[in-house]
This record gives structure tokens, sequence and C-alpha cells, in this order.
């Protein structure tokens, strides 16, 4: 592992810049809608940004009966090969942290890929509780 | 018993033909489907009780075989009495015990039972002098009609085993595949491919199992020939496919047999148990190392089942559906294994081109079509039937030398030959000889042999029209040009034949039939347009007469043809009471009259009339 | 490695891998309407044939379907032949005499210039092309809970029997895959029904929400080694889960490796 992903939540103040950085990265219609990461009010004013910890042992992996997710080597992050998803939700309800996620609007799976090694809301974060940083 | 050497097998065989040689007489009844159809398993029991209550002199219950094909269909029930080749047509369980008593008995011969020349009245005995036989040259039918299928000593006696002893003995599997190859023989199941490479190419390919399959899957409607020799002769095809077990290096093979032809799965079934009793299948065949057996494999009856992959598929235990065969059979077939599949005819002609050689099967036939062929005639033809014939005869020959011509005074107007996705020829291709390649350059194909003869009452639109409705039922519904061009023709020739198309129609037809032949996954789609091609090709005339003038000039198309009363009527009334909807009118002794409005053209009246009072306009 | 001309242009490619899978690659646009990368290909729409032809052949072509033509070194590739455009023409416009009213149909036929189909159109049927994706993604699970019955037009793609299929786990992958979505189901109540089987949907126990069947949790429990303990709450949940528990390291980072 050459790279290390990191939240700090006593940074985050949910302004959701990650979320937009996110979706315009990735989604071809670019709404928030489609954004593999954003900040979760867990208690009044304290945020988390949740987004994929790309698990050493992911479950998301062994759910997934059309090798559709599969280890990037050179990022570390888990990547979603479109091509072959069959968008059964296997590894959406097999996520122990639930970040296998759903865009609503198109049934479709959005998953972190860390933006092939170059992240989008790290750049984009203002306060820093993104890092990505080489180990 | 077992046979473990060659040389048992031969002392074997000298003990069969002494005992076939001590019956004096023999009395061959066939068993073939159109002569069972027709009652001859009744006159084969009214023998065998016949010689029991009496003892007739010479002439032992043994005598009475059951056979299989003989072939000429259109005279049975048959029966053939040894020697001499006397030949009874159109037995009656009636005239069994004037046979034993004149014949069997005197050695007289019965007048009215023999066959008599439609054209000029004469009277032949000896069948082989019929020239429904005369023209005729038996290869792959060598035995059917000569040996009862269910004894094996009979197969044995007329040479059988010989050449698998020959090939174990003498070659080695190089040397068999060699012999097939320089023999030419091309796969008789209608793709004319060279066994011999076929067999060459599996036999190259490493793997640890290696399969043969013989494809009995006969599904043309009209065809009969691997029908005929599974039933009548089920060891040569075994033999066949020892030989080629030996020359591949296979295991295991198959027969898969489609369910309707109940008697060929009974009688392969007591072949193959016999040939294991007999040491010819199973472990250490004759002695020497080669170990291999036989299963059968029924199949559903599905046309596509014929194709070679969905029939392997099918072997295999899954749905019946062609794949695409860039990866071709020998390399990967049953359960992705090297396969050599041959058809019937083919395996049943294996054994004898070893035993006579390779040069003596060169000899006949054409240089690039070798040997023989078998076709079944079917349709408006004198001496519908089985038959086989040298490669190269020509369709007048077959025709009318063998076949009789066409019956009722009427006239030649097509023949289909390959089977539903053959093609019709017209009267002047029958000077075409008959062999693979030029069938398929006149727009046909040799398919497995089936033969229709059109007479000029026929219509070439509704033919192609009958043969796409068979072609749409029986499409595996797996790709899209095959599922759906072939429906939309079917229903554009349907719409022809009444009357509503139009000639822009046609010629979207003709684009869409290049489409189906171009894109198709399998053979049936790639093939399936032909009856409309060959059709519009040699018949365009009729398909504008059914578009412009919205005529039927072969007289069939219901919607395009009416029904009138000339005036060689004579009130009969013979049609007035046949028409199923009242729509002929008319006293008795004065000219009947056809209400049109009425009439829906079936044509019961013009088959009833004898008078020849009704026309078709 | 092998070298193949694709449209006069020398790429580089898998021995081995098919033809079609290069082409896409390339950014081609050869249309394929049964060809997915989850599952094995068969060939049935044809769409994605291609012309083929090597140097020794002579100048001798033919038509392959490139979805089920390996590669190999040499291989002459042509995607939009006069006669290609055609076939894929004549296809999409049987296709839209069968479904007249699929809108992917629609939407493909009109790129190739079939506005209306040429053909007698089917006014009865639905969408369903024929593609057996729906199968062979139930194949892949090792279900085939699925299959296409009967042959040519009567051919349907229907459990054993046409009864309720006693495989499905309700999986919802059949209906996920299929191109023209002519396999209906629906979720209510927590419960999910498809081929007129009922299921029980996982609900989730703190919110209620729901994602799969319980046949389909417990396929991937057995057969996928997935704690169960991971089926009793929702996505939404377990995001709150984690972010409660994430919040409350406030001085330290959370670390993830990656």
């Amino acid at each position: 592992m050459k790279y290390r992903f990191e939240i700090i939540p006593s940074l985050c103040i949910g302004c959701r810049t990650c979320e937009l950085a996110c979706a315009f990265s990735h989604a071809k219609d670019k709404k928030p809608g489609r954004s593999r990461i954003y900040p979760l009010a867990y208690a009044p004013d304290k945020y988390v940004p949740v987004v994929c910890l790309q698990c050493d042992d992911p479950a998301c992996v062994k759910s997934c009966m059309f090798n559709a997710l599969k280890r990037n080597e050179e990022t570390g992050a888990i990547d979603l090969d479109e091509e072959r998803c069959v968008k059964c939700m296997a590894c959406v309800a097999a996520c122990p942290f639930g970040c296998a996620m759903v865009d609503a609007g198109h049934d479709e799976i959005v998953k972190c890929d860390i933006c092939k090694g170059n992240p989008a809301c790290v750049q984009f974060c203002p306060t820093k509780a993104l890092v990505y940083n080489k180990v | 018993m077992h046979i473990d050497t060659p040389k048992k097998l031969e002392q074997w065989r000298r003990d069969c033909r002494k005992r076939q040689d001590s019956l004096k007489k023999k009395i061959l009844v066939c068993l073939g489907p159109g002569c069972l159809a027709n009652g001859s398993d009744k006159i084969l029991d009214e023998f065998k009780k016949v010689l029991k209550d009496k003892k007739a002199k010479d002439v032992s219950l043994e005598a009475v075989k059951k056979t299989g094909c003989h072939g000429f269909c259109a005279q049975g029930p048959m029966v053939v009495i040894e020697p001499g080749g006397i030949f009874y047509a159109k037995v009656k369980k009636s005239n069994v015990a004037e046979i034993i008593e004149k014949t069997l008995e005197k050695g007289e011969i019965i007048d009215k039972l023999l066959y008599s020349d439609p054209d000029n009245g004469h009277k032949y005995t000896d069948y082989k002098e019929i020239p429904f036989y005369r023209h005729q040259v038996r290869i792959s039918l060598r035995n059917c009609g000569q040996i009862d299928p269910d004894n094996i000593e009979d197969y044995i006696a007329r040479g059988g085993y010989a050449g698998l002893a020959k090939v174990l003995t003498d070659l080695r599997p190089k040397e068999v595949i060699e012999t097939i190859k320089k023999s030419g023989l091309r796969g008789r199941g209608g793709g004319g491919f060279p066994t011999g490479r076929k067999w060459e190419s599996c036999a190259q390919i490493e793997a640890p199992i290696r399969y043969v399959i013989c494809n009995g899957d006969e599904g043309d409607p009209g065809a009969f020939m691997d029908r005929c020799i599974m039933e009548g002769d089920p060891h040569s095809v075994l033999e066949g496919m020892i030989i080629c077990a030996y020359a591949v290096g296979s295991r295991e093979g198959y027969i898969y047999v489609r369910e309707e032809y109940p008697l060929a799965v009974i009688n392969l079934q007591k072949a193959i148990e016999t040939a294991r009793e007999y040491g010819f299948l199973g472990e250490k065949i004759l002695g020497s190392d080669l170990s291999f057996d036989i299963r059968i494999s029924r199949g559903g009856g599905a046309f596509v089942c014929g194709e070679s992959s969905a029939l392997m598929k099918s072997v295999a235990g899954e749905v019946g559906e062609p794949r695409a065969k860039y990866i071709r059979s020998v390399q990967k077939g049953l359960h992705d294994q090297p396969t050599v599949l041959n058809n019937v005819e083919t395996f049943a002609t294996v054994p004898v081109i070893i035993d006579k050689g390779a040069d003596w099967f060169v000899s006949i036939g054409t240089p690039k079509s070798t040997g023989t062929k078998a076709f079944s005639l079917a349709g408006k033809i004198r001496n519908t039937g089985l038959i086989e014939i040298p490669m190269g005869m020509t369709l007048r020959e077959i025709i009318y030398n063998i076949g009789g011509g066409i019956p009722d005074g009427r006239e030649f107007k097509a023949v289909q030959t390959g089977g539903p996705s053959g093609g019709c020829l017209p009267a002047d291709k029958l000077d075409l000889p008959v062999d693979f390649d030029t069938l398929t350059k006149a727009g046909s194909m040799m398919g497995s042999g089936g033969m229709i003869i059109m007479d000029d009452r026929t219509c070439p639109v509704e033919v192609a029209r009958y043969f796409l409705e068979f072609l749409v039922h029986e499409s595996c519904g797996k790709c899209v040009p095959c599922r759906e061009g072939l429906l939309q023709l079917y229903k554009y020739c349907t719409k022809i034949t009444r009357g509503e198309a139009t000639e822009a129609d046609l010629a979207l037809m003709e684009r869409l039939s290049k489409t189906i032949v171009t894109a198709s996954l399998c053979g049936l789609g790639q093939s399936g347009p032909n009856p409309f091609l060959s059709t519009v090709q040699y018949f365009r005339d009729e398909y504008l007469a059914h578009i412009r003038d919205r005529k039927c000039p072969g007289g069939v198309c219901r919607e395009l043809i009416q029904y009138v009363i000339n005036d060689k009527c004579t009130g009969c009334m013979a049609c007035l009471s046949v028409c199923p909807v009242g729509a002929i009118s008319g006293e008795k002794k004065k000219l009947h009259v056809i209400d049109q409005d009425k009439c829906d053209a079936c044509g019961s009246c013009h088959d009833v009339c004898t008078f020849a009072a009704i026309d078709i306009k | 490695m092998a070298h193949i001309t694709i449209n006069g242009k020398v790429v580089k490619a898998h021995e081995g891998e098919m033809l079609l899978a290069v082409i896409k690659r390339l950014g081609i646009d050869v249309p394929a309407l049964c060809n997915h990368e989850a599952i094995e290909p068969t060939g049935n729409c044809r769409l994605c044939m291609v012309e083929i032809t090597r140097p020794e052949w002579e100048g001798w072509k033919k038509n392959v379907t490139s979805c089920l033509y390996p590669v190999e070194d040499g291989l002459i590739v042509n995607t939009h032949t006069p006669e290609l455009l055609e076939i894929r023409k004549t296809l999409l416009d049987l296709q839209l005499a069968r479904c007249p009213n699929s809108e992917l149909i629609q939407k493909m036929a009109e790129e190739y210039g079939v506005h209306e189909t040429s053909y007698i159109a089917n006014v009865e049927g639905d969408n369903c092309i024929m593609c057996y994706a729906c199968t062979r993604i139930c194949e892949v699970l090792g279900k085939s809970a699925i299959s296409a019955v009967m042959r040519g037009q009567k051919k349907v793609i229907a459990p054993p029997f046409g009864e309720e299929p006693v495989d499905c786990i309700g999986c919802l992958a059949c209906a996920q895959i299929c191109p023209t979505d002519v396999i209906p189901y629906e979720d209510k109540d927590g419960i999910r029904t498809i081929w007129k089987k009922k299921f029980e949907l996982v609900t989730c126990k703190n919110c209620g929400k729901t994602i799969v069947t319980r046949d389909f949790a417990d396929y991937l429990i057995e057969q996928r080694r997935i704690p169960h303990e991971y089926f009793e709450t929702c996505d939404d949940c377990k995001r709150l889960e984690l972010a409660k528990k994430m919040g409350g390291l406030i001085t330290k980072a959370a670390e993830v490796a990656v």
C-alpha cells in the first residue's frame, strides 16, 4: 500500500464541497446524487464524510457474483466495472459500512474509486478533513 | 459366445454361412416403415402360423425372415423368395397360404402377385431385373431387406465385421484415416464434408477423451434413408462407428436417434447388446487393445437437433440449440472434447470401404463425389421408395428410370432436393448430375437425401410457403435472422398465395433472404430462405402471376382459383353431395352450377368428379 | 499479444479475447443487444457481425459475430462494410417488427435509418428480444431458475413448467440485466414478487428499509461467506453507525488503510 486516505471528522464542517467535487469528477450528468462521498450529520452540527473504506477483506467483492468489483492494485481502491455490474444490490446489502451506495435516481451502484489515484474530494476539501498521502 | 480373435470371427462366419445355406429356401418379408404401415407384420405372422401348422417340404420356420426396408415402398407389402429373388408385390394376408403351397412347395410362380410394368405390362419375376432395382447400386443399403436385423448371424454371413477385423489386424489408425481420405467419402448428412479429413483433425488434437457420435436425427419430411438403415441393418452402423473409434482413438460413442423412430431405437439397442455379447463392443474388442462402447441418446424430434452442435447439446442434456462453430466440433464438441459426428449412412458405408478398398469406392460416382447416395423418392412419382444410386446419375435417370416417371399422365414440374431447406429444381435442370457440388451450384443442395417430385398441379409459391412454415415452426428461435426473418418470409409468401402482395414485397423478400443467409447462426437459418430463393429463381413468372394477375397457374392457391363446371357434366350429383359448404346446385341429369360466392375452393368436387367436368380457372 | 487490423488501423490485443471487446475498447460503434460483460456470449442478436479476412485467404472474406470470434494474430477486421450496414439495418428492422413498442429498439433502429418497420409488425406480444441475458445471468449464479422454453416463435423465457421457479432467489439480476426491461417485479410491503413467486425482503431492524430478499441474503451468507449480521441493518443505518463511531474519535484521525 503506497497511499493512505485519511478522514479527520473533527475538521469536517459539512460544507458538501466533497460531494460536488465527486459528482463532477464522476457522473455524466453531474448531479450530487451520484456522489460517492457526503458529509453525514451524526449529531447536530457534527459531520463525518462517509466514503468507501476500501476494506482489506471486502465483503462487497465477496458478494459480487459477476466479478464486477475488483481491487485496483495501482490505486488500492476497489473498482466497480460498470460493464459487468448487473445492479443486483448484493454489495449494497453486504457492505458492513453501507458504503457501496446506490444512486437513487438511476438505480445504479456508485462506488468510490479514489478517482484513479487523484481524489477530487481531497483536492477541494476546504478544511483538509480529507487527506490523501504517500505512506 | 465371445469372439476374441479375428480368426475365431472367420470360423464363426463359415458356420453362419453353412447354417444359412442349409435353409434351402428363404422368405423375406419386408417390415420397413411403408410395408409395416400396410400390415406386413400380419403377413409375417401368417407365414409363421401356416408353416407351424403344416410341415412344408424344404421350408423350415427359420426360413421366414423379417427384414428391413426393400425400398420399393409403392409396391408394398412385399415378399421376396430366395433363391431366385421372386418378388411378390402388394401381398395380402390371404395370399400367404397360396405362396407357401405353390411357390415354396412346387416352385411355381404366382403371376398375379408379380410386379408388372405399368407402361408395357411386362411382368418381372426376379426383382433384380425390375427397372427400379436394376439401375441402383446399393452400398449403404447393402443389407437392407436382405437380413433379419435382430439376427447377428445374418449380418456376419454377409461379411459383417470383416472390415473391423481387417482394421484391427492389418491397419494402424493413421492408415484407416488414409483409406477413408483416399476413398473421397463425404458426409452423407448433407454438408458433404470429407469424412477422412474430419477424422484426421479430431485424431490430431491432444485430449484425454474423444467422442464418436452418429447422427440419426433424420428430420427432413419425406426422408427415411437413415431410419431404414438403423431399423434394417443396425450392425453396419455400429461397425462403422467402431472403426471410427479405432481411427481417432475414442472409447465412447453415442447414437442420437429421434423418439419418432421407436423401431430404430429397439433394433439398435438389441444390436448393441448383441455386439457386446459377442465382443464387438466393450473392452478389448476382438482381443485387440481397442475398447469402445456405444450408448443410445434419444432426441425429442426437434428438426434443429440434426444440426451437429445442437445435437451435441441435446446429448449432453442441455437445450438443443446450435452454437457458433468458430471453434469446430472436432476440437471442442460433446462436453468440450474433440468429437467426430457423422451421419448414419456415412458410418454404414465405412465398413465396405475398408473391406473392399478405397480404389473400389473411388471407381463409383464422380471424381469429387465418390460412391453412392441413398435417396427417398416421394411426392408425385410412381415408384415412391428408398433408392441408392451412384453419384453423378442425372435427376432424369433417377426420376424416370428408377422412379418410373410421373403418375396419372401429368407432367413433371419440379423436384425438391435436400429437405425443407433445400431447393426446387425445374424441368430444364433434369439433366444435372446429382452430386454435392452441382446441386449446390444450381441453388439446391444434396441434403440428407430426400427427393420430393412435383407435377404440373403444384404451385411453387405454395411449396415455398409450406416449407417456410415448417422451418418457422422448427427454427430453434435463438438468433434473430432465422427466428424473425423466416417468419416474415413466411408471412409474405402467404400474402402472395392470397393475391395480396405487391412487387415491392417480392423485392423486400429477396433483400431479406440475403441477410438471413449471411447473418444466421447455423445451417438451418443459412439455408432457410432456399425454398423461396430457388422457386423465385426458377418460377418467377408464377410469382408474378400471383401478384400482377391474381392467378395461380398451378391451380392450387385457394384464394386465386375458381372451380367451374363445364358442359361435360352429366348431372350425377356426386359433387353436389360432397361439397361441404353447399355451393353446388343442380338437378339430376342436368348441368350443375357452382355458386362462386359460397365456394371456398376446397377442391372436393374436382376430386370426386369422374367426368373431368370441373375446371380450375 | 496479437496484432490485428481493425478498419485499417493496426492494434494490439490479447490472443483469445473476443473481437467485440477490442472493438469496444477502441470506441468503434458496433451495436450489440445480447452482449454483456458479466455473461458468456451467445451470438443471438447478430448485430455485432464484422467482416474478417487474412492475407493468406487470398481475398476470401467472411462475416462473423465479433462477440464470439477470438482474436488471432494477423486478422484483418472491417466493422462497417456496406453489407454489414445492410445486415444491421435488416436485423434492427426485424427486431422492430417483433417489438414495435420497445424504446431501445426504436432508438437503435432510428440510428440505422429505420423509422418504422418495413415488415409485418407483431401487434401483440411483449418487448422480449430473446437475447437470453436473463437466463445466462441466472446461470452465472448457479441457479438457472429460468430458461428459454419451446422453440421458434413460441419461444419464451419462463420458469420450469410455467410455475413458480423453485430455484429462484429473487435477486433481480434477470430483471436488471434485461436490455428492454420486460421482466416485471414488484417490491411492496416487505414482499418482492418476481416470476409470480413471492419473497420476503430483509427488513432493516432500525428503519425498516429493504434491499435484498431473505433468500438472496441466505445465498450470500452461505455461498459467499458474508457474516449474517451485515444484513441486519440497511446501508443508510450502517453509514450512520459508521459516522457515529468515527465521530467519536475526536482527536485522532480515523485511519483507513488503503
